[in-house]
């Protein structure tokens, strides 16, 4: 009787868990076929739109780039000066200097002629105590504000929020290249329909191999460690598939931290980036759609595929675990933060679709995941386990979730083709066949360890040491690209 | 392949898995293949591409002129597309006189007329591509075809219209989008309507006001934003009847127009929209005034300087702080104001834009000594030490150094005193602080110092 409840049991799992999984590629699927058209459409609609006629309007909106730094000597000049580079017809770059111990101000100061004046700060939004705001004597478009540290990126953020005087700002990591026309193409559907579209987020590429030169992305090459390259697939995934998919459907949940554009007034009006929060990227979207949808109104979340962002990836196991567990623990606070709207009719399709999928796929995914492997190994002490169908569902697993992959390499191939070499392609259609292990389950243990920190209430960031690009650019991205900062993009 | 399935589908439920299984595995197969074999087709078909586009650049002069007939070419799809996409280049950066004979060429082959009918026949993106590139001809000829893709019912090809109307750059383009936006027939989004209307009002943006006059109120705004952006001396007077209008954004369009068109009577007409009741509309009249770097609106700048708002404070100060020659006097008159926030902002600006720091090192011009020196103490009255102090501690040049010393000294602060105490260990040298502690000695004491007890020069 025992028995037969146990075997019972396990195969009611072991087909909870199939299923489960299938919808989860089921859906992938669904956005990768969204993603083409959508993408296929946006490139049409780019090619109308004309970016130099964008640049020379005098009409364009003013944007101001926020720039948290934190301990960033190495990488702050330089990213700095491509900020201000841009293609764009107006704009100012607004960096905080987030109690950096390092030399992150005195490089700011020497490089640029900063100087301390009495510019009026007025802390519309709370931040840690400001120690002083300095504008550069070449370049009338800086502004540093150096601040008390404040814990959090989110901080820093709405320090560079009080001081910024456009009405849209682009919150950029102090360690990204943009692209020289990246701001005029995430400004593309915001021009194109200003009163729709309140926010727009920007795709990151891993930068990790390519050759950076004086903050400037020479050539794209995908990086040599397998660690990397698999972090390349999935970004491909994630940002080609997943949140072109998802934005079509004015659905999407996350604006990476790294590059996206809002309108600021709307940032104020939601009361600024949350000091406390892990995930300050996808707590303010979320905050966004809430605040948006409270008041009725009709707006247009974007997601623009092709306004490129690099940033650096972990290079260290290490450095990866951290980040995801930290992406984790961001995902469980805003999640629990949000449950209010979660099947709740009033916030429409974001809380009837996007936020039950966000529970279900992504927050619960590793437990899920765990549960499927540990009663695999149960069924399998008890004798119980069926091991057709354990093979099969394996097999099927690893070919769909493979299929996916190779969709993002093949939705990268048709629209923005970044990467040239015929090697490169090679490489990352093979990497799509190599994930499934062991890194997929690394992921699942570090993301176990995430949710487990955040349920101890450890919403520590931690702390990495990184390169600069320069060095990157001499070695030919042979050295050690190092990893995130506690400021790394999601 | 039938036969396959059915023996699968013998499996039972476990079959349906199966089946998945032999479906994800064409899935991958098929996408490998495509992605490769599209990367092979596009890589022969640019190699193609190229070679066609560098045969058709080594005989460019025989197509443009016509020695080379166009049935040589016309039908050949490659050929085509590159001469096309060559002739769209070059036509849109060319001035008038070299655009005739590409603009010819394009017309006697017969390309401009697919066009015309691709635009008024297709449907769909291709439609739109016609569109856009007939906008790209900047041919008048081309106006009939892009004003009916603005009746269309479909979004995106009106939008498209309206991008090749502004494409043209003819102000008669500009006035088919007018009239059915005065009639209230056009659905595009504000942002786009206002570039094309830029573009093509640009030439002669008098084609604007007639529409303005009438236009309904919801459309009278956008209307005068593109007026301010391209107002031109042609324009002079007819603009002074927008500085009464009754809408402020109408209003506030007007100042921008008035600081780009310089009419004779600008300076009055911004000196009534610099005290108008709404805040956006003073602060264009600030921006404005400032445009025209007239002394003359000093005054006026110095009472906007006093506003009530951050940003028309911010604004005064930076059109007051381009006045170079008139620092002194200008410091004088905002500390007579009284009003503290005019004579914050106007010193962050001063600080800011390097305005204080080019008096500083105009102390030692013997030319501007006398003026620097009178416009530095008022601004030391006004609160701005510490780049005083930083320029005493820290300049490169020990006369510059040695001239802050005296004005400092002469200054009559002696809660400065303390500060430059603690500044003697950041002085370079020994001479240095010497000076340093003789400035604090001044202050300390409080009486003027005398020309001779000034301290000895101290070398770089």
């Amino acid at each position: 009787m025992a028995t037969s409840f146990i075997y019972d049991a396990l195969n009611g799992i072991n087909h909870t868990l199939f299923f489960y999984y299938l919808c989860t590629n089921l859906i992938y699927l669904f956005l990768l076929i969204v993603a083409i058209f959508s993408s296929t459409h946006h490139l049409r609609r780019l090619a109308s739109t004309r970016l130099e006629r964008l640049k020379a309007s005098p009409l364009a909106p003013p944007i101001s780039m926020l720039v948290p730094a934190h301990n960033e000597e190495k990488t702050i000049a330089v990213s700095v000066r491509s900020m201000l580079s841009l293609d764009y017809p107006e704009m100012e770059v607004v960096v905080v200097n987030d109690g950096s111990r390092d030399n992150t101000l005195a490089e700011l100061v020497r490089e640029f002629r900063l100087l301390r004046t009495d510019l009026l700060y007025v802390s519309e939004v709370p931040t840690a105590a400001v120690r002083g705001v300095y504008m550069s004597q070449i370049e009338p478009r800086l502004i540093v504000v150096d601040k008390e540290p404040g814990g959090s990126k989110a901080d820093a953020v709405n320090a560079a929020l009080n001081a910024a005087s456009c009405p849209f700002i682009c919150v950029v990591d102090a360690d990204a290249i943009l692209e020289r026309d990246s701001l005029l193409r995430i400004m593309a559907p915001i021009l194109t329909d200003p009163r729709r579209v309140v926010a727009a987020g920007g795709i990151v590429r891993v930068a990790n191999g390519s050759r950076i030169v004086e903050g400037e992305l020479r050539s794209v090459r995908l990086p040599s460690r397998p660690i990397e390259v698999l972090q390349v697939v999935e970004y491909l995934r994630a940002f080609l598939i997943g949140r072109e998919g998802w934005a079509h459907f004015n659905m999407l949940m996350i604006i990476s931290g790294a590059f996206g554009v809002f309108r600021r007034d709307l940032v104020r009006q939601a009361g600024g980036y949350r000091h406390d929060a892990i995930g300050e990227d996808f707590d303010m979207v979320a905050r966004l759609h809430r605040l948006l949808l409270d008041r009725k109104e009709d707006y247009h979340i974007s997601f623009v595929p092709d306004p490129v962002c690099w940033t650096q990836v972990p290079g260290d196991v290490k450095s990866l675990g951290s980040q995801r567990s930290r992406w984790q623990k961001g995902l469980m606070d805003v999640l629990w933060r949000n449950r209010g709207m979660l099947f709740n009719p009033r916030y429409g399709r974001v809380g009837l679709i996007a936020l039950p999928y966000l529970w279900i796929f992504e927050m619960l995914a590793p437990v899920i995941e765990i549960v499927g492997y540990s009663s695999i190994i149960l069924a399998a002490l008890l004798g119980v386990l069926n091991g057709d169908f354990f093979l099969q569902f394996l097999i099927f697993g690893y070919a769909f979730a493979t299929m996916i992959s190779i969709g993002s390499v093949l939705q990268e191939e048709i629209s923005y083709r970044r990467y040239n070499d015929w090697r490169d392609v090679v490489r990352l259609i093979l990497y799509c066949f190599l994930e499934h292990f062991p890194y997929r389950q690394l992921q699942m243990i570090w993301r176990l360890k995430g949710m487990w920190q955040f349920l101890r209430g450890d919403t520590s960031w931690g702390k990495m040491e990184r390169a600069g690009f320069e060095t990157q650019a001499e070695a030919g991205v042979k050295k050690d690209p190092a990893a995130q900062s506690g400021l790394a993009s999601r | 392949m039938r036969f396959a399935f059915d023996r699968i589908r013998e499996f039972g439920p476990a079959g349906i898995v199966l089946e998945a299984i032999l479906a994800s595995m064409v899935g991958i197969t098929l996408l490998v293949a495509f992605i490769l074999l599209r990367r092979a087709w596009r890589r022969r078909q640019f190699r193609r591409r190229e070679e066609r586009a560098l045969a058709i650049r080594g005989k460019w002069e025989g197509i443009v002129s016509g020695r080379i007939p166009a049935a040589n070419w016309r039908f050949h799809p490659i050929d085509r597309e590159i001469i096309q996409s060559i002739l769209l280049d070059a036509l849109e950066v060319s001035p008038p006189e070299q655009a005739a004979p590409l603009l010819r060429c394009l017309r006697n082959s017969g390309l401009f007329d697919t066009l015309v009918h691709e635009a008024r026949t297709l449907h769909g993106w291709r439609r739109n591509r016609a569109l856009l590139a007939l906008g790209r001809t900047r041919a008048p000829e081309a106006i009939a075809a892009l004003g009916e893709g603005l009746d269309s019912r479909d979004a995106h090809t009106r939008l498209d219209a309206v991008r090749a109307m502004g494409r043209t750059g003819l102000p008669e383009a500009a006035i088919p989008i007018l009239e059915r936006l005065v009639g209230g027939e056009l659905g595009v989004p504000v942002s786009p309507l206002q570039n094309a209307l830029l573009n093509a009002c640009r030439p002669r943006p008098a084609v604007l006001l007639p529409f303005l006059r009438r236009a309904p109120d919801e459309v009278r705004p956008l209307l005068a934003r593109v007026l301010g952006e391209i107002a031109n001396e042609e324009l002079g007077d007819e603009l002074l009847v927008l500085v009464h209008d009754k809408l402020a954004e109408v209003r506030a369009a007007a100042a921008r127009a008035l600081g780009r068109a310089k009419p004779r009577v600008a300076l009055s007409a911004l000196a009534t929209l610099g005290s108008d009741k709404e805040w956006f509309v003073r602060l264009r009249a600030v921006v404005a005034l400032g445009e025209l770097r007239d002394p003359l609106a000093i005054p006026m700048l110095i009472a906007t300087l006093c506003d009530s708002n951050r940003l028309v404070r911010l604004r005064s100060a930076a059109a007051l702080a381009q006045h170079e020659e008139h620092l002194a006097e200008i410091l004088e008159l905002v500390q007579r104001t009284g009003d503290r926030y005019a004579l914050h902002a106007l010193v962050s600006e001063l600080e800011r834009s390097g305005g204080l720091m080019k008096l500083i090192q105009s102390l030692i011009d013997p030319e501007r000594m006398e003026y620097s020196r009178a416009a530095l103490t008022s601004a030391l009255r006004a609160g701005t030490e510490r780049l005083l102090l930083d320029a005493l501690a820290h300049h490169a040049h020990w006369r510059v150094r040695l001239s802050v010393a005296r004005l400092l000294a002469n200054s009559g602060k002696s809660e400065l005193a303390s500060q430059i105490e603690s500044m003697l260990d950041e002085a370079g040298s020994s001479r240095q602080q010497r000076v340093m502690r003789w400035v604090v000695n001044q202050l300390r004491s409080g009486g003027p110092p005398e020309k001779d007890e000034a301290p000895e020069p101290v070398s770089a």
